[in-house]
């Protein structure tokens, strides 16, 4: 088995009395993946994020990331905010000798220009002049000149343009291929990271709802429509199901062979994640991989 | 301004604020020149003889009676002001210098770098304390520069008064330190500019106004008394320099009063004792010998509630962050 860049078991994180960012969420991610963590706004995404990135403590329930408590993975992990913060009056040249003065010992210097210079920025231009799509670049060149085991990137891609998120989505998984590093994304667009990513998280209403390699996911699900009332798919979970016509479409996960008279066929990646959004109630699924080892001897 | 001597996270707090260290330090600078300029120009230029009344001899320097005279009356008025410093400092930390990054959620960043948020707090706050010592010290010796002659002489330069008091001993340094802590504190707990300097200004000129009126009661009062002599009944015998809290008169039997309540005849509102004929005088002073003590008892409630506040900082950064 790999190593694991995020273990939870029953986090939860509450803002308030009342207000349950995450509840009790067990998964684990494997190390070396590029992972998308998606859902509805509010689902919890950034919550998870921030939480791994060592802010904030969790209400209940263990994190660990890389092996440690967030605190002293600190060091291996870079974080990039959703609103990508930086100090407004510091010049990008300043930003990247404040990633130097803050990251000693571990800081490339190199990587950081190298994803600056992709848009051809002005060193001695001051953040608070830049545009959005260039001051995610500042921010990524920050995360990535840190040389982190793991990135944690808050929708990274928001602010970009196509053209410019493509580029700068190669930068990033080049530098993270090159080194091994394990990438975990957020997105409420579903599409937007299906490309790169190769793992997926789906969170919606602060639950992990579906964890594990996009293949595997994919495998497990099947779309099948047939002339025949629901209850035919009996031994198999049922995520969603819909009259259409004279029958049924359902996304279902199969225990076994299916019946005779059922349209099989496997469901696309989006397809997968809405049915699992409409259907709150549908069980939980990780891949093996996914799943967290029984609990450890650590606690909240 | 080149840095070259300071690393890590110190090299981040200077950076961040060098146009306020710049202007602070333009702003020393002005004040040391003119004070030192008028120290000068006090020995250098003669003092006006004749009368100011009839004419207008006075006016000889600067529309002042002399260059002694406006250099007297400028210490006067920067010794008052110097009580605007802690508020100042604390205003500045609790806001552009904390809040700010709290509120702007610049926070994210500087607590995600390979250093704990509690190094990142260590740092912010002894980059802070220690250029609001320099800026103290700077300030009160540019007040010593200025008044050395006149200090525990002229009247609005006794020792006791505001401003000349915390000015010249330690309790000085010791707001600034304290209006840095709090700044912090209020800062992190309010997170947003505005309303933490409004905040913070208010609890330290709070502060330093209710000390000013409790730090006389740290040291018992010595009381003189004494008899009246036939053309006046106030007090004329006790030591140079005392600084009075209370004086009146007593009768025969010893009872104090005041003679404006009680004299001709006693005033509706005001006790007075039946028995009204004036024997002596009393006084309730502290002579100049407690200088010292109020200035330390003070100073170290200070330190005590400057190290709690520290404490209740990273209390309350601990909750923000793992």
């Amino acid at each position: 088995m790999t190593g694991t860049a995020i273990e939870a078991h029953a986090l939860s994180k509450q803002y308030g009395r009342h207000r349950h960012a995450l509840r009790d969420c067990t998964f684990r991610l494997p190390e070396g993946r590029v992972c998308a963590v998606v859902g509805p706004n509010g689902a919890g995404k950034s919550t998870l994020l921030a939480l791994a990135a060592g802010l904030g403590r969790p209400s209940a329930g263990t994190l660990t990331v890389l092996g440690a408590g967030p605190a002293e993975a600190r060091a291996r992990v870079a974080y990039v905010a959703q609103d990508k913060p930086l100090h407004p009056r510091l010049s990008v040249a300043d930003t990247l000798r404040l990633g130097a003065e803050l990251n000693v010992g571990r800081w490339d210097m190199a990587a950081a220009e190298r994803v600056v210079a992709g848009a051809g920025l002005d060193m001695a231009a001051r953040v608070r002049t830049l545009s959005g799509g260039q001051r995610t670049r500042v921010a990524l060149a920050l995360a990535l000149g840190k040389r982190a085991e793991l990135l944690l990137l808050d929708e990274p891609m928001a602010d970009l343009d196509p053209l410019a998120r493509h580029q700068l989505m190669g930068t990033l998984m080049a530098e993270a291929a090159e080194h091994g590093t394990t990438v975990v994304m957020s997105s409420h667009i579903v599409g937007e990271l299906a490309e790169a990513c190769d793992h997926l998280l789906l969170v919606s209403d602060g639950r992990v709802r579906l964890g594990g390699g996009i293949d595997d996911l994919l495998t497990a699900h099947a779309l099948v429509t047939g002339a025949h009332p629901v209850a035919g798919l009996a031994p198999h979970t049922v995520v969603e199901s819909r009259a259409t016509g004279r029958g049924v479409t359902a996304l279902i996960r199969p225990e076994g062979p299916l019946g005779d008279g059922w349209d099989v066929e496997e469901p696309s990646l989006e397809e997968l994640l809405l049915a699992h959004l409409r259907s709150p109630d549908a069980p939980v699924l990780l891949t093996p991989g996914t799943t967290a080892r029984p609990a450890q001897g650590v606690t909240a | 301004m080149s840095l070259p001597t300071l690393r890590g996270p110190r090299w981040v707090d200077i950076r961040l604020h060098r146009t306020t260290l710049w202007t602070s330090g333009a702003a020393l600078l002005a004040a040391l020149v003119y004070t030192g300029w008028l120290r000068w120009a006090a020995d250098a230029y003669p003092e006006p003889v004749g009368d100011c009344l009839a004419d207008k001899s006075c006016e000889t320097f600067l529309g002042f009676a002399s260059a002694r005279e406006l250099l007297y009356a400028s210490m006067e008025n920067g010794a008052l002001a110097l009580l605007l410093l802690p508020v100042l400092i604390g205003a500045f930390v609790a806001g552009p210098y904390i809040a700010r990054e709290m509120e702007s959620g610049v926070y994210a960043l500087s607590w995600t770098q390979s250093i704990s948020p509690a190094r990142w707090l260590a740092s912010r706050l002894t980059t802070a304390a220690a250029i609001a010592l320099g800026v103290t010290l700077v300030l009160m010796g540019a007040l010593r520069l200025g008044a050395s002659k006149a200090l525990g002489h002229r009247a609005n330069l006794h020792w006791a008064d505001r401003g000349v008091y915390e000015a010249t001993g330690p309790t000085l340094v010791a707001y600034s330190l304290f209006a840095v802590a709090l700044g912090t504190l209020i800062g992190f707990v309010v997170r947003r500019t505005l309303p933490a300097m409004a905040a913070t200004g208010l609890v330290t000129g709070l502060l330093l106004w209710g000390m000013g009126n409790v730090r006389w009661r740290l040291a018992p009062v010595r009381t003189a008394t004494g008899p009246v002599s036939a053309d006046h009944s106030f007090p004329d015998q006790y030591p140079a320099g005392s600084f009075s809290m209370d004086q009146g008169v007593t009768n025969a039997a010893g009872d104090r009063f005041y003679v404006g309540q009680c004299l001709p005849k006693p005033q509706p509102g005001f006790s007075c004792p039946d028995d009204t004929e004036v024997t002596g005088w009393y006084m309730q002073y502290h002579p100049r010998s407690h200088f010292w003590h109020t200035q330390l008892m003070e100073t170290g409630i200070l330190l005590a509630l400057t190290a709690a506040v520290v404490y209740a900082a990273f209390r309350v950064l601990r909750r923000r962050a793992a």
